[in-house]
Parts: C-alpha cells; sequence; structure tokens
C-alpha cells in the first residue's frame, strides 16, 4: 500500500538541522508562528512547512487561542529516538536494565512453582 | 567497498541468571518484548521472528502517541549460548529497510554479543560496530560518540533537563 507523502516518521522528521531548531526552540516554551519567526529569523513559509512535518510526526501539537494557534512540543515522544539514535549506548543499556530485571522476574516465578 | 576502520562501542554487563536463559531473552520472540521496551508507555509486538542464522525478525514499536516504529533484525550468526551476531535496521510495516535516520548515519550497524557464564552469573559483551562504512559514516559514528559534538547533544541536554522538571 503507498503511503501518503505527507506523513513523516519520527527520525525523518528530526534528520532535518532545521526542525531539530524549531524543537529546541519549543522544548518548554509555547509559541505562535509569530513568536517562532521572530526567535528563529527565518521567514514564516518556512517556519509553517518544518512545524507542518513534526506535527505530521506527532512530535508538535498545536492548540487554538483565539485567533492564535499556539505550538508545543511532545517532548515524551521524543525520549526513544534520542535514546535509539545519539545515546544509542543509553539505549542499550537501558535495555540491558530491562533484561537484566526480567531475568530475575523469570527465575523469581520458577522459585515459586 | 571500503576499509575504514572505527572504534567500535562495546559494553559489558553482568547477568545473575544462566548463560542460557540469557541466551534465550534475545533469541525467542515471546522473550524479547518482554523487556525491548524504551518504556512501559511503548508496546512490543513482533509480526515474524525467523531467528536463526539467516533469519530475521520484524517487529514494532508502538509510541505513546501511536506512530509505530518498525525495526528489522537480520541475524547473521547464533551460536547456543554464546554467540548472536544481528544487524538491527528500521523498517516498514513490510521489511524494506529505510535509510538512516539522520544524514551520514551508518546504514549497517552490526551487534555481537558474547556469553560466558561463572557460577552461575552470565557475563555479556556487547560490541557495536558499524559494516564497511563510507568516510562519512565513520566520521557521523565518531562524533556520536563525542561529548557535546553537533546540534544532538545539545537538543538532548535540553530535551532531559526539561523531562526532569
Amino acid at each position: 500500500m503507498p503511503k501518503t507523502a505527507n506523513t513523516y516518521d519520527t527520525f525523518t522528521a528530526i534528520a532535518e538541522p532545521k526542525r531539530r531548531q524549531l524543537i529546541e526552540v519549543l522544548i518548554g516554551n509555547e509559541m505562535n508562528v509569530g513568536e517562532l519567526v521572530e526567535t528563529t529569523q527565518w521567514n514564516q513559509p518556512v517556519v509553517s512547512k518544518h512545524l507542518g512535518v513534526l506535527k505530521a510526526a506527532g512530535l508538535v501539537s498545536e492548540r487554538r487561542e483565539g485567533r492564535q494557534r499556539i505550538y508545543r512540543v511532545n517532548a515524551q515522544e521524543l525520549q526513544p529516538i534520542q535514546l535509539w539514535i545519539k545515546q544509542f549506548e543509553k539505549y542499550w543499556n537501558q535495555q540491558f536494565d530491562q533484561l537484566d530485571a526480567y531475568l530475575n522476574q523469570l527465575q523469581n516465578k520458577g522459585d515459586n512453582q | 567497498m571500503t576499509d575504514i576502520s572505527v572504534e567500535p562501542a562495546v559494553m559489558t554487563r553482568d547477568f545473575n541468571a544462566p548463560m542460557q536463559l540469557v541466551y534465550e531473552a534475545w533469541t525467542q520472540a515471546e522473550h524479547l518484548c518482554q523487556w525491548q521496551v524504551p518504556n512501559a508507555e511503548v508496546v512490543c509486538e513482533y509480526v515474524s521472528a525467523d531467528i536463526k542464522a539467516g533469519g530475521s525478525s520484524l517487529h514494532k514499536m508502538t509510541m505513546p502517541n501511536g506512530h509505530d516504529m518498525w525495526l528489522l533484525t537480520r541475524y547473521q550468526k547464533l551460536d547456543p549460548f554464546t554467540t548472536i551476531v544481528f544487524r538491527q535496521y528500521r523498517s516498514n510495516e513490510e521489511g524494506d529497510i529505510l535509510p538512516p535516520p539522520m544524514p551520514n548515519w551508518p546504514k549497517e550497524i552490526e551487534a555481537i554479543i558474547q556469553l560466558s557464564e561463572n557460577n552461575g552469573v552470565t557475563h555479556m559483551k556487547f560490541i557495536w560496530q558499524p559494516v564497511n562504512p563510507t568516510p562519512e559514516e565513520a566520521e557521523a559514528w565518531t562524533a556520536s560518540h563525542a561529548q557535546g559534538a553537533g546540534g544532538w547533544a545539545r537538543s538532548f541536554e535540553l530535551l532531559a533537563a526539561h523531562l526532569a522538571r
């Protein structure tokens, strides 16, 4: 089945440096497009284009406030990617922690039987 | 074919479990989903699991927002209960390999797991290394090890600080 051209997975969405910069700006801050234009010094179509991609990937969400659309970053959605790409050692270490806990759980179950 | 060597990432870990159990936890789908999720909000499902040398598995992680992340794992070598060699790729739901997540990220990374047991404790050595990297891939790989390299480190520091609040 063909994928629609405007759905982006999270990795593709954050591979672009400008989108990472938008994410950085939005971490801990809610902003409208005007504020984002002012902060980034990019023109409005550029900001809107990249916001659209981040929204499609579920990394940024918008809410309406009167006539304004306010954007915020969905930080929780970024967490698995953070672990996966950059801090892969942390990712694997976390996996090993989970494996350790799981192995203990398995063996404790066995003891009770 | 390039002949560029990069430093592998090597991690070691001791598990308070017999080698056979550790090996099975890595090589049986019913075990894998029990521990391979980044957090409790993420749902894991294996749609195929032909876990043997030359075989592959396909599983998906469903994020809290409903987005799926598909991972294809190709097994190069399985020696019960000492050695597991695999390459993992992000893929689509058909198991077609997708391009690397960021520019110049190595297209192929091989994981080598070596197990040994002593008095009921299993020692695991985990080696992670790009396969035949291009010069650019080798650079990206090396940069990802460096503290504070590139824009990623900063984004992630901000993110970590935000999530910790």
